[in-house]
């Protein structure tokens, strides 16, 4: 095991605290950058579509793990980004200028929401955020002059620097990954800040973080400011990624679903966005995926074991029905995610963390290292 | 940083290079042929809001399959169906349509579900030549294109467009019952605004003033606001832009408050489950439809021994959802076995626009396509509720 002697307050807010993160890291990007060219363009569509979700996911921590305010609006701001984009695009405003707007007036709406919510904890947030999910809902299917209501509407191919961007191509993913790239590098900047201890701070005891001259109304707006802009512009990718938009898309079940990556992934390490919305995206074709070819494979098996050629035939069809029976995914998937929230809290990243102890602390491993020790903060998070 | 810049940049070059201009020839895929097996896809919801449409739907589709791989397969190849379940979720569905053009190498998309789910993956199978073949969804994008757009022509469409029966349903009300004033209550989302449509530009063709247009939220059951606007309004013909529950909801409102006035919905209220789920409400009920529903004891032939195997296969009474997915897969094989015994994209494409009829044995209108049109037909029938069974009043209807 490593130790990390540190000497000044630079080795404590190191990105990199030392050469392993540069390796590690350093491999997992130049695999992503030749992704395109080994992989299919299914695979590469779910890569595209973690790479969104993952964005959002980083952005729904900074408010949920990092400050502590939940939401399940998150659909929203999405939307507002993808219909920003969608209805820029009609003028032929280019690419970056309308992803920039797209952020920016969804930072404002993510602050106008939050001087609201300032008076609001835990659940009494959450039906707010809602609530204010369901107003954009409404807004997107009546204000048909600029969102064209419940028709929808159709996004063009993007058109980056004179060259045309179709959301199947390398391009698309490349970009995709840029966004959550730098939007991991800048949230990391962030809470190394004075802003991002603040939020954490926040997190942790509001009273503590007000006795310490921590203006919490301020930081609560920033927290939403900032997560709803990055939200946003995960929403023109989103938007790009889909070419059509309509209001029955962003509803409250896609903000569960951006809930549900942070809580799967982990809440207290951006990690957990990324593992999350792997798991999010990539569970579903994955469950496809078994029930092609499983039956094939057990039928394989039994006759290895000494099945007749008619009786392996038979137990294939018997697995291919049960593993074709509608709405068995659903429940597949819903059960994966009760266990989780049960048995591990911490979610994937925490799992994997515990995974690294045991084998670095290999024969001295105990549970107790990751048991909560500041009780204080539990009180207070679930007020 | 500078690595993915630059492998960015050089991705940009050479996508650059690679972007020739469109041939105006349309590339139809052979994919999914073989000497044994034609393979086709589709995507319905299975688990999600419309799932009421979905399984039947997969249901008839699959027993369609049975059939003709008993009959002996088209040309002697057996049809394959590979199912995805979409959940309503264009994100699913676009995933379901790349895996199903890559991983089972499908020759056509067969009767996907859902609007926003086949508009969001239809690139992917225009792009890849697959043909997009009678979409859940009737709305104008799955089957009007742009003949400057080769791919385009891949998409054709068997389901009688709301607008257009609509305005046919409309039109034959008004002329033969004598309204006067017409009102309308339909869904807020996409469905509905079609109908809407469809009785505004037959309202503007006829010169009548509409007397009242009411909506409602999808999932909403109560209608009283509704019904008791309509009332003061004076209307004496209420357009149902609305799905199962709500023309049973309404009728009922209106029962209630001792309002006499006639009912017509739009197609998609004329399935089996309102009568049976309304009983003496709807009695009276009208409807747009595309074909006569077809009860298991009455019908006869053909009909009658479907209805029962039907039954015998899924344990549920079939209907008008089960029978789309049937006949669905019945246009494909038909077209498919035009095509004749060296069966390729290109001669499928040909069959499909050779002008040869589809007849079903629904005794629904025929199915013809053109080289510049890709609808099947808008020819509509006018259903009534009578003792707790839709039975036909008039057909061949058009606007």
């Amino acid at each position: 095991m490593r130790f990390l002697f540190k000497t000044d307050y630079e080795d404590d807010i190191k990105l990199f605290p030392h050469s392993g993160y540069l390796y590690s890291y350093g491999l997992l990007i130049a695999v992503l950058l030749v992704a395109p060219y080994v992989l299919s363009s299914y695979l590469m569509s779910q890569l595209v579509f973690v790479c969104i979700y993952a964005t959002v996911g980083v952005g729904l921590l900074i408010l949920t793990g990092f400050t502590g305010q939940a939401s399940l609006g998150h659909a929203a701001f999405l939307a507002i980004g993808a219909y920003t984009a969608a209805y820029l695009q009609q003028f032929n405003v280019p690419f970056p200028v309308y992803f920039l707007a797209a952020g920016l007036l969804t930072g404002i709406v993510g602050a106008l929401v939050g001087f609201p919510a300032l008076r609001l904890q835990g659940i009494y947030l959450v039906i707010a955020t809602i609530s204010f999910a369901l107003i954009v809902e409404e807004i997107m299917a009546r204000w048909e002059s600029v969102t064209h209501g419940n028709e929808g509407m159709r996004v063009k191919t993007m058109q980056l620097l004179g060259t045309t961007v179709p959301r199947d191509g390398p391009t698309f993913y490349y970009l995709c990954l840029a966004v959550l790239v730098l939007t991991i590098v800048g949230t990391l900047n962030l809470l190394r800040s004075p802003t991002g201890r603040a939020f954490v701070a926040i997190r942790d005891s509001e009273t503590a973080a007000r006795s310490m001259g921590i203006n919490v109304a301020l930081y609560k707006v920033k927290s939403f400011a900032i997560s709803a802009a990055i939200t946003g512009f995960a929403g023109v990718l989103f938007a790009h990624k889909l070419s059509f938009i309509s209001p029955e898309m962003f509803t409250l079940q896609l903000s569960i679903e951006f809930i549900i990556v942070i809580l799967i992934g982990g809440t207290f390490s951006l990690h957990g966005a990324v593992l999350g919305a792997i798991f999010l995206v990539m569970i579903d074709p994955f469950l496809t995926y078994l029930k092609d070819d499983m039956p094939g494979i057990i039928a394989g098996v039994a006759a290895t074991l000494g099945a007749g050629k008619e009786r392996a035939g038979h137990i294939q069809d018997a697995v291919a029905a049960f593993a074709s029976a509608n709405g068995l995914k659903g429940a597949i998937y819903g059960v994966i995610i009760v266990l989780f929230v049960l048995f591990e809290p911490l979610g994937l990243y925490g799992r994997w963390l515990k995974i690294k102890l045991f084998f670095q602390l290999f024969p001295l491993y105990k549970r107790a290292t990751f048991k909560r020790q500041k009780i204080y903060v539990k009180s207070e998070r679930n007020r | 940083m500078s690595k993915s810049l630059k492998a960015l940049s050089l991705a940009v070059s050479a996508l650059a290079l690679t972007c020739l201009p469109a041939a105006a020839q349309t590339k139809v895929t052979n994919e999914g042929i073989s000497a044994s097996e034609i393979v086709i896809g589709t995507h319905q919801d299975l688990s999600g809001p419309i799932k009421g449409w979905g399984v039947p739907v997969s249901n008839g589709m699959k027993m369609a399959v049975d059939e003709i791989n008993a009959a002996g397969g088209v040309q002697g190849r057996k049809i394959k169906l590979v199912i995805e379940d979409s959940g309503y979720d264009p994100k699913k569905a676009v995933l379901a349509s790349q895996k199903m053009v890559e991983r089972d190498k499908i020759f056509a998309m067969v009767g996907p579900m859902g609007s926003p789910t086949v508009l969001a993956a239809q690139d992917i199978l225009l792009d890849a030549g697959v043909l997009q073949l009678f979409p859940l969804t009737a709305a104008e994008f799955t089957f009007k294109f742009d003949p400057a757009k080769p791919q385009e022509r891949l998409k054709f469409n068997n389901l009688l467009p709301y607008v257009e029966s609509t305005r046919a349903a409309l039109k034959y009300m008004m002329e033969t019952k004598n309204f006067k004033k017409p009102c309308i209550m339909h869904q807020d989302d996409e469905y509905g605004k079609n109908v809407l449509d469809g009785f505004n530009q037959q309202l503007t063709a006829m010169k009548i003033q509409p007397a009242s247009i009411t909506s409602y939220k999808r999932g909403a059951s109560d209608f009283s606001a509704q019904v008791a606007k309509m009332k003061s309004d004076g209307c004496d013909l209420v357009v149902l832009g609305a799905v199962l529950r709500e023309p049973i909801g309404t009728m009922a409102e209106a029962k209630k408050l001792g309002w006499d006035v006639t009912f017509l919905g739009a197609t998609p209220v004329n399935v089996l489950e309102v009568p049976a789920l309304g009983k003496d409400v709807v009695e009276g009920l009208y409807s747009a439809s595309g074909f006569e529903i077809p009860y298991e004891d009455t019908a006869k032939g053909k009909v009658k021994d479907w209805l029962v195997n039907y039954k015998k296969m899924f344990s549920a009474d079939a209907n008008t959802q089960a029978i789309i997915g049937y006949n669905a897969v019945m246009t494909f094989a038909h077209y498919a076995n035009k095509a004749g015994k060296d069966l390729t994209g290109q001669k499928m494409l040909d069959a499909l626009e050779s002008g040869d009829k589809f007849q079903d044995i629904f005794s629904s209108p025929p199915t013809v396509f053109s080289k510049t049109n890709h609808l099947a037909t808008t020819i509509t029938q006018v259903q009534q509720v009578k003792n707790g069974r839709w039975v036909l009043v008039k057909d061949n209807l058009m606007f």
